[in-house]
Parts: structure tokens; C-alpha cells; sequence
């Protein structure tokens, strides 16, 4: 019976190609159009949450504890080579950056800005998280006599000051004397992470430990992880061996990002919904049309000997083997689509500031993952056998006699 | 296959009602030529249907090798034609979109034959119909006589204990009325196929060994 129904459907199908090809072209864009959409929105997210792990916390941050609550000199992490030798000893991770940070004012001669004083090492960040790659203008270099500072770019710009210029920075030191420190600018860097654009300047480790009076001391130790799904058990780990420090994961630090992939999952769900609409009510009308068309043609088949379940058979293959087509060459296209934006991107230079303030850059590149094809295929397929459902109904109640006799439709 | 008290009432209990069939008593035997016979309006054509199962009648009894037809569901009724009855429609019905080989092949083919032995059974019958050079055609592309032996050809393609033929050929000139005739007749006599038609052409009564004649629903003549 299948064989046969299959048969039927297939040449039914491919004689009547015009309005079959234009079913097939309907669900191929509409999936292709879903695929894109859905690779960046993924692909936003993941581009948030890099850049933030790359620039600031890695996967798991470490911290002393209290510091997070407190912002205080005093919930500091000392003792760091020793504290380096036992992360250097655990197999998952893959590389650290330490940090010495604290808020003060930075200022030039006309304008002062609340800031991040972050004292960090160059190699450690350009292996950490290519951090170098960041640079917006300049170098990437503190200067041969340390002399020089990174900053943010959105910082800059509010400090109207460029490569060159030079800043004071004014804050508290470990000993609660308040201490100033100048510099000039080396470099300006563009992240993508707001905190880092708008608020941190970078300097060297060393003369950041000397300016707040804390040697071989550090706020932050900043952990990637060489399998992402290890960062949990990693987490259980270094708690239990660094009683003294708080542990966080990433999702921890920043939960907005969490909130955020949440909402693209919201809109991927809705972008999917409204395609699923649109390809069930193209396959619905087709399905309608071509079955009231066809009904002295079911009723000849009926008449002589095919049964219903045959026909209905014939009907939703109809239907699958559309929504196969549609989902191939959509698949297809989409993929091309996603291959693209994932490797050129797209560029939205107009809308910069925009995306900026979400920690966007102007090219935006699209993610590519296996289950968004089987999503895809579930959806289309669903799609499909639902909005065959109603001309299914309709064909039960076909009068075979009255219909050959002309007397019904 | 005998026929007891058969009625068919349509729109019964109302205003529309309309008697069909009045208490029809026939037997058919295997191997028979036969034509119901009889001015439009007179019930051949529902007889017809009943008698193929297309329709049910209001009440009676058919009774085929011991089975009584009308006890059958739709499903069992669908299986019983498809086994045991071919259809020769007075607008052939063709399947639009199937071929020439196709529809021959069509009620083989739901019942499972092999592709050999349907493709010997295509070649032997468009021999006979002399169709074998339109075989890849579409029913589209062929003259009403041509759809009308292809429709023949797909109606004993199964070797049914029955053919069924409404009206054959109301819509062929003489030359392919006869043709039709003769065929039929050839497929009665070498395969004992059992042919009832439906008809008032004068061509297809001189035919017929059997007429049945009915008026207002009723048999008045059985000759």
C-alpha cells in the first residue's frame, strides 16, 4: 500500500510541478530566512559572552573573600606565587590572569570620570583572552619604562583625550592614604564588554602592586578552562582546595548574559512559531486546493477498489514529500547563509552605537550548530501532517457516486 | 449473484423522496453478457451501483458465492470491488495523472502483483485494445475512444469475476463503440469474465444475450 500511495504522491507531485515547486520554494526561504535568524541571535550571544570571558572573568574568577561585596583593598588575595604553583597543578585549566584592580578618579585637566585602575601582565592576557586583539589605536605596550596605560575607548572619548595624552589617576591605596598616579596613553582599546570600554584603564601589574601598596597581591584571578563543560566540577574543585577564596562561575558574574541568551531563545522560538504559521498555512492551501480539485479524482480511485487509508496515505506523503523538498533546499540555502555571516558577518556600521551598548560590535557573525537543521526538519515536518489534517477530513466525507455523477462539487 | 427484494429509496421521509428501485428480484450468472436496459430516469444506473457496491441499498439482499454484500462495512465493500468487480464509467474517469501504462497497472498494482506480471498483463491487453503505441501518453493527450478502451483495459486488467459498464459508450462514435463492444465480448468469451451494462444504445442491447429492462424502478422485462 505505501509503495503504491508513495508512488502516486510522488507523480502527483511532480506533475503538477509548477504549483509544487512553488510550496517547496515558500517553506525553502521561509526556513533558510529561520536559519539565519536564528545563527545571530546565537550568534550575538556568543559573541557577548566571549568577549566578556576573553576581557574580563574567563569562565571562573577567583576573588578573596568578601572583596565582590565590599569593593574593599582589605579582602585582597595575597600570596600569589604560591597561590599560582597550586592552579598551575589543575589539569583543566588552561591559562589565568591576574589582576589588581581598584575604583578611583581618573581626570585630566578638564574633565575626571569614575574609573577602574586594573593592574595586569600583557603576556598573561594576550594568552588569557587575546586581549591584544582588542587594540583599538595605539600598542599594545605599556612603553620600555612602564610609563604608558590602556584604556577604554568609550573612556577616552568622554575624556576627550587620544594617544598621548596624559591622565591622573587619584584613589585609595591598601593603607587608606589617598595616592595619585600619572600616565600617558599607549593604546585605546575597543572590547565590546562595556566595564572595559567605559570604565577601565590598564597599566602594569608591578606599578599598580607599588601605587597601592600591595605587593604580590591581586583582586581578581580570572581562570579559562579547556572544556566548557568542565567548569562546574572545576568550580566544586577549587572551593573545596581554596577555602579562603570565593569561587564564581561566568554565568555567576554576569547573569545578564544569561537573561539575554534567554531572550534570543524567546525570539528564536517566536521566529519559529510565525515561520512554522506561514509554512503550514502555504501547505495547508496547497493540500486544500489541490485535494478539491482532485476529488473525482479520489472518488475514480475509490470506486474502483482503493480504500480510503490509501488515499489519506497518498495525501499526507503529498504533504512529507513537499515539506522535504522545502526543508532540503532550505537547509541548503540556509547553511550557505550561515556559512557566510559566520565567516564575513554582517556589517551594520549604521546601527554601531546601537549595538554598542549592548556589547555588540558593528559586524555582526552568525553561529552555526547541528540542531538547528533537526529542529528545523521537526518543525517543517509537523507542519507539514498538521495542515494536511483538515483536507484529510474533508476527504472522508467524499460520496464517490455522487461525485462521479457530477452532483457534488 | 442473486438479487433479493432490492429497493432504493433517496431522501426517504421526505418531501425530495424519490423510489429508485422497487423490489428488484434478479440472478446473474457467471459468464454472462447482459445489459440493464431502460429510459433515463428508470433505475439502471443505481442498480448498477448497487449491484458494485457503490451504493446501499434502502433494503434486500446481495448474494455473491454465499455472501451477502450488503452486510459488508465500507472498508470489506472497498475490498470486495477492488478484488472482485471492475468499473467502465460512461466519462471513463481516468487518473489525470497517471499514465496509459499507469492506469492499466493501477488496480494491479493496489493488489500487490509483481511488476513482471503487470507489465505482461499491460502488453497482452493494449495488444488487444490496440494501444500499445499510446501507452506513455496522458489521459489528456488521448480521444475519448482511446480513454474509453484504456478505462476497459484497466477494468479487467485484475481478471474481476465482474465488469460493471454505465453507459460505455454514450460519448463514442459507432466505430469505437464497436471496437469497445467487441472487446468486451472477447473478454467474456475467453475469460469468462461476467459483463452487466447499464445502457439504451441500441448497438450494445443487439450485443447483449441478456436485457433486463426496467421502468419506474421496476424489472418489467427479462428476455
Amino acid at each position: 500500500m505505501f509503495k503504491t500511495a508513495f508512488q502516486l504522491a510522488y507523480k502527483s507531485l511532480f506533475r503538477r510541478a509548477t504549483r509544487t515547486s512553488m510550496v517547496v520554494l515558500m517553506i525553502a526561504l521561509s526556513l533558510s530566512g529561520l536559519l539565519l535568524l536564528q545563527g545571530l541571535y546565537d550568534g550575538m550571544v556568543t559573541h557577548m559572552i566571549n568577549t566578556t570571558l576573553r576581557s574580563d572573568c574567563g569562565e571562573i574568577s577567583l576573588y578573596a573573600k568578601n572583596y565582590r561585596l565590599e569593593q574593599d583593598l582589605k579582602y585582597h588575595i595575597d600570596d600569589i606565587p604560591q597561590l599560582q604553583k597550586s592552579l598551575d597543578q589543575i589539569k583543566e585549566i588552561d591559562t589565568y590572569a591576574i589582576r589588581l584592580s581598584q575604583q578611583g578618579l581618573i581626570a585630566t585637566a578638564h574633565k575626571s570620570f569614575q574609573a577602574t585602575l586594573k593592574g595586569i601582565s600583557l603576556e598573561q592576557e594576550k594568552t588569557f583572552g587575546q586581549l591584544d586583539r582588542f587594540l583599538f589605536q595605539g600598542v599594545f605596550d605599556f612603553g620600555k619604562k612602564d610609563e604608558n596605560a590602556l584604556i577604554g575607548e568609550i573612556l577616552a572619548k568622554n575624556l576627550k583625550v587620544g594617544l598621548g595624552s596624559r591622565l591622573v589617576f587619584s584613589a585609595q591605596d591598601a593603607n587608606g592614604e589617598i595616592n595619585a598616579i600619572s600616565f600617558r596613553i599607549g593604546g585605546i582599546l575597543k572590547t565590546g564588554n562595556p566595564l572595559i570600554d567605559e570604565e577601565t584603564v590598564l597599566i602594569p601589574m608591578k606599578k599598580m602592586s607599588n601605587f597601592l601598596s600591595l605587593p604580590d597581591s591581586a583582586t581578581q584571578i580570572a581562570l579559562r578552562v579547556y572544556d566548557p563543560s568542565s567548569v562546574k566540577p572545576l568550580q566544586k574543585i577549587l572551593q573545596n582546595r581554596l577555602k579562603d577564596l570565593e569561587v564564581y562561575r561566568w554565568d555567576e558574574l554576569y547573569p545578564l548574559l544569561i537573561q539575554m541568551r534567554q531572550m534570543m531563545d524567546l525570539f528564536n522560538l517566536i521566529s519559529y512559531i510565525i515561520v512554522f504559521i506561514v509554512a503550514a498555512l502555504g501547505i495547508f492551501g496547497v493540500i486544500l486546493v489541490s485535494i478539491l480539485e482532485r476529488m473525482r479524482e479520489f472518488s475514480v480511485m475509490l470506486a474502483i477498489g482503493a480504500s480510503h487509508t490509501q488515499i489519506r496515505l497518498q495525501v499526507i506523503l503529498e504533504a512529507f514529500i513537499m515539506a522535504l523538498f522545502g526543508y532540503t533546499l532550505g537547509s541548503l540555502l540556509g547553511w550557505f547563509f550561515l556559512i557566510y555571516t559566520a565567516s564575513i558577518g554582517i556589517d551594520l556600521g549604521y546601527f554601531e552605537a546601537g549595538l554598542q551598548s549592548f556589547g555588540l560590535g558593528s559586524v555582526l557573525f552568525a553561529d552555526i550548530h547541528g540542531y538547528y537543521f533537526l529542529e528545523a526538519f521537526g518543525a517543517v515536518v509537523t507542519a507539514s501532517l498538521l495542515s494536511s489534517l483538515w483536507p484529510l477530513y474533508l476527504l472522508k466525507k467524499i460520496d464517490p457516486i455522487r461525485i462521479i455523477q457530477g452532483k457534488m462539487l | 449473484m442473486t438479487l433479493t427484494h432490492i429497493s432504493k429509496t433517496f431522501f426517504p421521509n421526505s418531501p425530495k423522496e424519490v423510489k429508485a428501485l422497487k423490489d428488484i428480484n434478479i440472478t446473474i450468472k457467471k459468464g454472462e453478457f447482459a445489459t440493464l436496459s431502460g429510459e433515463s430516469g428508470s433505475g439502471k444506473t443505481t442498480l448498477l451501483n448497487i449491484i458494485g457496491g457503490l451504493e446501499r441499498p434502502s433494503s434486500g439482499k446481495i448474494i455473491l458465492d454465499g455472501l451477502d454484500l450488503t452486510t459488508l462495512s465500507d472498508e470489506a465493500m472497498s475490498d470486495f470491488r477492488l478484488r472482485h468487480i471492475g468499473f467502465v464509467f460512461q466519462a471513463y474517469n481516468l487518473i489525470s495523472v497517471l499514465n496509459v501504462r499507469e492506469n492499466i497497472g493501477f488496480i494491479m498494482r493496489l493488489l500487490h502483483y509483481r511488476d513482471k506480471e503487470i507489465d505482461a498483463r499491460i502488453k497482452e491487453l493494449a495488444q488487444m485494445l490496440q494501444i500499445e503505441n499510446i501507452l506513455d501518453k496522458f489521459p489528456n493527450q488521448l480521444s475519448g475512444g482511446q480513454q474509453q478502451r484504456v478505462a476497459a483495459a484497466r477494468a479487467v486488467a485484475s481478471r474481476p469475476k465482474l465488469i460493471l459498464a454505465d453507459e460505455p459508450t454514450a460519448n463514442l462514435d459507432s466505430k469505437n463503440a464497436q471496437r469497445l463492444m467487441e472487446m468486451l465480448r472477447t473478454l467474456n468469451e475467453k475469460e469468462h469474465i461476467t459483463v452487466l451494462f447499464a445502457s439504451h444504445d441500441k448497438y450494445v442491447l443487439e450485443q447483449s444475450k441478456r436485457i433486463i429492462v426496467l421502468s419506474d424502478g421496476a424489472v418489467i422485462e427479462d428476455r
